[in-house]
């Protein structure tokens, strides 16, 4: 069984992260998982690719665990039938091609210029990072990888968050800041 | 087929049990049809619809599994809640361990905690289905759904609505069969009351009434004929029983008659036997018992003579020996053997004959006979002194006896059965007439063997009487050519049947024959004696023979003009002596007459055949000897 299914059946089979550094590492990996499948719920406009064969491209500022984790999850796998590919990206690079932007939690504050930026789905690891301009905000609830979704944010982007999606959410800001 | 026995007594329960055996036949063959068509459709439904509802909470479901949301999970299959009839199911994740878990009575505890296989199961009023959950291609897991089958409640309420229908059905049919079958089962009841009526009653006056015009209204046709033939052939049954039962008590009374008759005679005759035995006794004594007897004998003969007459009738055996006659000589020798009796009573006798010549096809003998019996009824009928006509005559082809009187007369309802056998119209003991009550009988019967009629006429009693006999003459009856050519060898032989002179009275033709030459042969020696006087003494030449070869030599010397021969002989008897005696040129012309004390139809034939001219049977009277001697003038 690959280890993204592992992953989310063994924090589903425990509904614990752990502790300590494995808890950390865990944490890592359930965040990868998150972002990989966050794919399959959100809807991206049909400009925001060239051709149908052309790859989902995540990229991943601030938090080398995780992208190191999603890199493994996405390798030889497909999402909606696109190829998925992971960057590492600096705080202050182009976003051009980049279709999510994961944001670790020490580069969250530089967030705001991107916002209103078509086509590129913010998510960050961050309290009150919605407030600021991210989508979908990853948080840890009872030792547990929630998240908290603003649609409406996300929709000025010309991106449609699956209400599928939002029935799991944690909670749903509705208003725009 | 043997059917039960309340079935086999009633048409109607037939009929009853047949519309509801076929109506529950056919109602049983639907229900199972639709019973077992919804078994399956119900399965197939229920499955489809439970895989449905596993598809939607699976796909429901899906992203709960994909980002672990067990609490979501649990939500998405609390909606079942919905859905009264799924009683638990549950989320398995990919590596098959529960995820999450339904029961609607929250007993969740025969959940099974993991779970592999896929599949559907019914079991008893238990559905559990088994399918994957796949998103994007990717197994997400597995999800359960465990069901109430509800088959049972199903078909229970399936079953009380098809028993409620069928048990209206039943009803309807059994209330319209029940309608119906009086067309059927009423006729039928008609036929079978009736039947039962006839059976209990003996009543075959009863009759079936026709209400249909189907096979029952036939049987009621051929009932009603049967009863009608029934009740025909039974009437026709107890009339003749009746009839026989009369027959029978007039052959009773016949006996009784007929001895009283015969033992009438027997006391004068011996009276006069005992005048003549008497010392003493003169001439003029005997002469009288002579007479005594001699008519008393007569009166025996002819009873005796009925006697044998009414034995060929009953035996079928009278027959007549039909010949070409001369009308008038019948006649003649009836008048002359009534003669006596006319005289005896007194009555004044007028006769009214055709022309001589007129023959006619009849039986002479017989002929006369009928006319005799007629003329005696009228003279012994008929108070002292009486007046009777007797006419003949051909007239339409038709010879018309008439005998009419002015005597006693019939009563109406007598004029029939005085033809009657063994009828005697006065049955008391005192009566003054004697007689067997045969003559009329056999008097009608000869007229008809004639071919012809005989009818009685009577204004009523003390009106006189008159008795009609018709004869059809056509084609037969005519002139004599003359020639001696025509008809039968005695009819046309001059010596045995001479065309009569219209001598003015009949009666006086008798014993004016010329003499003859005459044989008698006959073993019984007294006959022959007394025979041999008789004719001497009417002046014949007369030679007597005992035995059959005496007289054939008698015969060749003698040449006599007739010869009396019997027939039972020793020697040779009477049959082979007519034929040699016709085989001799010296005999042929002899004219042979047999007698014998058989009279039958075929001993008559018999001697014909041997050659004989004529057959008279014992005893020979004096007048029937002088009869035929008369016809040798």
């Amino acid at each position: 069984m690959r280890t993204f299914h592992r992953l989310v059946v063994l924090a589903a089979a425990t509904g614990l992260l752990g502790t300590g550094v494995a808890r950390a590492q865990m944490e890592h990996e359930v965040k990868a998982a998150h972002l990989f499948k966050f794919l399959s719920y959100v809807d991206w406009p049909a400009a925001a690719f060239e051709g149908t064969r052309d790859p989902f491209v995540i990229g991943v500022i601030d938090a080398e665990e995780v992208r190191a984790s999603l890199a493994d999850i996405v390798r030889g796998r497909e999402a909606r039938g696109r190829p998925v590919e992971v960057r590492r990206l600096e705080s202050g690079d182009a976003t051009e091609g980049v279709h999510v932007l994961f944001i670790g939690r020490p580069a969250s504050e530089p967030l705001l210029r991107l916002v209103g930026r078509p086509a590129l789905l913010l998510v960050t690891e961050a309290e009150g990072a919605l407030d600021r301009g991210a989508m979908i905000n990853l948080m840890l609830v009872d030792d547990r990888v929630r998240f908290e979704v603003a649609p409406q944010v996300a929709e000025r982007s010309g991106l449609h968050i699956s209400s599928r999606l939002l029935v799991l959410a944690q909670s749903v800001r509705t208003v725009a800041p | 087929m043997r059917l039960p026995g309340f079935l086999r007594r009633s048409v109607r329960r037939k009929v009853t049990a047949l519309v509801v055996a076929t109506t529950l036949a056919a109602l049983l063959v639907t229900a199972l049809a639709l019973v077992s068509y919804n078994v399956h459709d119900y399965r197939q439904s229920k499955l489809a619809e439970m895989r449905t509802q596993a598809e939607i909470i699976g796909r429901a479901s899906a992203p709960a599994l994909t980002f672990a949301d067990r609490k979501e999970a649990t939500r998405g299959l609390a909606m079942l809640e919905a859905r009264p009839d799924v009683l638990q199911a549950a989320l398995y994740a990919a590596d098959g361990t529960l995820f999450a878990s339904y029961a609607r009575d929250g007993d969740s505890a025969d959940i099974p905690v993991r779970w592999a296989t896929l599949g559907e199961w019914i079991e008893q009023d238990r559905l559990d289905l088994v399918s994957p959950i796949v998103e994007d291609g990717q197994r997400l897991g597995t999800i359960l759904l465990r069901a109430r089958y509800g088959l049972r409640d199903r078909l229970l309420a399936y079953l009380v609505i098809l028993g409620t229908v069928m048990a209206g059905a039943l009803g309807a049919a059994v209330l319209l069969s029940a309608w119906l079958q009086r067309a059927v089962t009423e006729p039928i009841q008609g036929v079978a009351d009736a039947a039962r009526r006839v059976v209990d009653r003996r009543d075959f006056s009863v009759r079936a009434g026709r209400t249909t015009e189907d096979e029952i209204g036939m049987l009621a046709d051929a009932m009603n004929r049967m009863l009608a033939d029934l009740e025909r052939e039974i009437r026709e049954r107890r009339d003749a029983e009746e009839a026989l039962r009369v027959v029978d008590r007039r052959k009773d009374e016949f006996l009784a008659t007929l001895a009283h008759e015969l033992r009438n005679p027997l006391a004068p005759i011996r009276n006069a036997l005992h005048l003549m035995q008497a010392p003493g006794s003169d001439a003029r004594v005997n002469a009288e018992a002579r007479a005594i007897i001699d008519r008393q004998v007569r009166q025996m003969v002819r009873l005796v003579d009925d006697l044998l007459e009414v034995s060929r009738i009953t035996t079928g055996n009278l027959a007549l020996r039909r010949e070409r006659v001369e009308l008038r000589s019948v006649a003649a020798a009836a008048l002359e053997a009534v003669d006596p009796i006319m005289r005896e009573h007194g009555h004044r006798l007028t006769v009214d004959l055709p022309p001589i010549g007129l023959l006619i096809d009849a039986d002479p003998t017989r002929l006369a006979q009928v006319f005799l019996n007629l003329l005696n009824n009228a003279a012994k009928f008929t108070p002292q002194g009486g007046r009777i006509d007797f006419s003949l005559e051909v007239k339409d082809g038709e010879m018309i006896g008439r005998v009419r009187d002015n005597g006693v007369g019939i009563a109406a309802d007598m004029l029939d059965p005085i033809f009657e056998m063994f009828a005697q119209a006065d049955r008391s003991l005192e009566r003054t007439t004697s007689g067997l009550g045969v003559g009329l009988s056999l008097s009608r019967k000869l007229i008809e063997l004639h071919g012809g009629r005989l009818e009685a006429r009577s204004a009523g009693p003390n009106q006189g009487a008159e008795f009609t006999v018709r004869i059809p003459a056509a084609g037969a009856a005519g002139r004599d050519r003359g020639d001696g050519t025509a008809g039968p060898r005695f009819a046309s032989s001059p010596r045995l049947v001479p065309a009569r002179d219209a001598s003015p009275s009949p009666l006086a033709t008798a014993a004016t024959e010329k003499k003859c030459r005459v044989l008698v042969v006959d073993d019984n020696q007294d006959f022959a004696d007394t025979l041999g006087h008789m004719l001497k003494s009417l002046g014949h030449e007369v030679r007597v023979e005992h035995d059959g070869l005496a007289g054939l030599a008698a015969a060749r010397t003698f040449r006599p003009d007739i010869a009396f021969l019997d027939i039972g002989m020793p020697g040779l008897n009477g049959y082979d002596l007519a034929r040699r005696l016709r085989a001799f040129d010296s005999t042929r012309g002899v004219v042979l007459i047999a007698v014998t004390g058989w009279g039958q139809a075929n001993d008559r034939q018999r001697a014909y055949d041997a050659g004989f001219d004529d057959h008279v049977v014992k005893p020979l009277e004096m007048d029937r000897l002088q009869s035929l001697l008369g016809r040798m003038g």
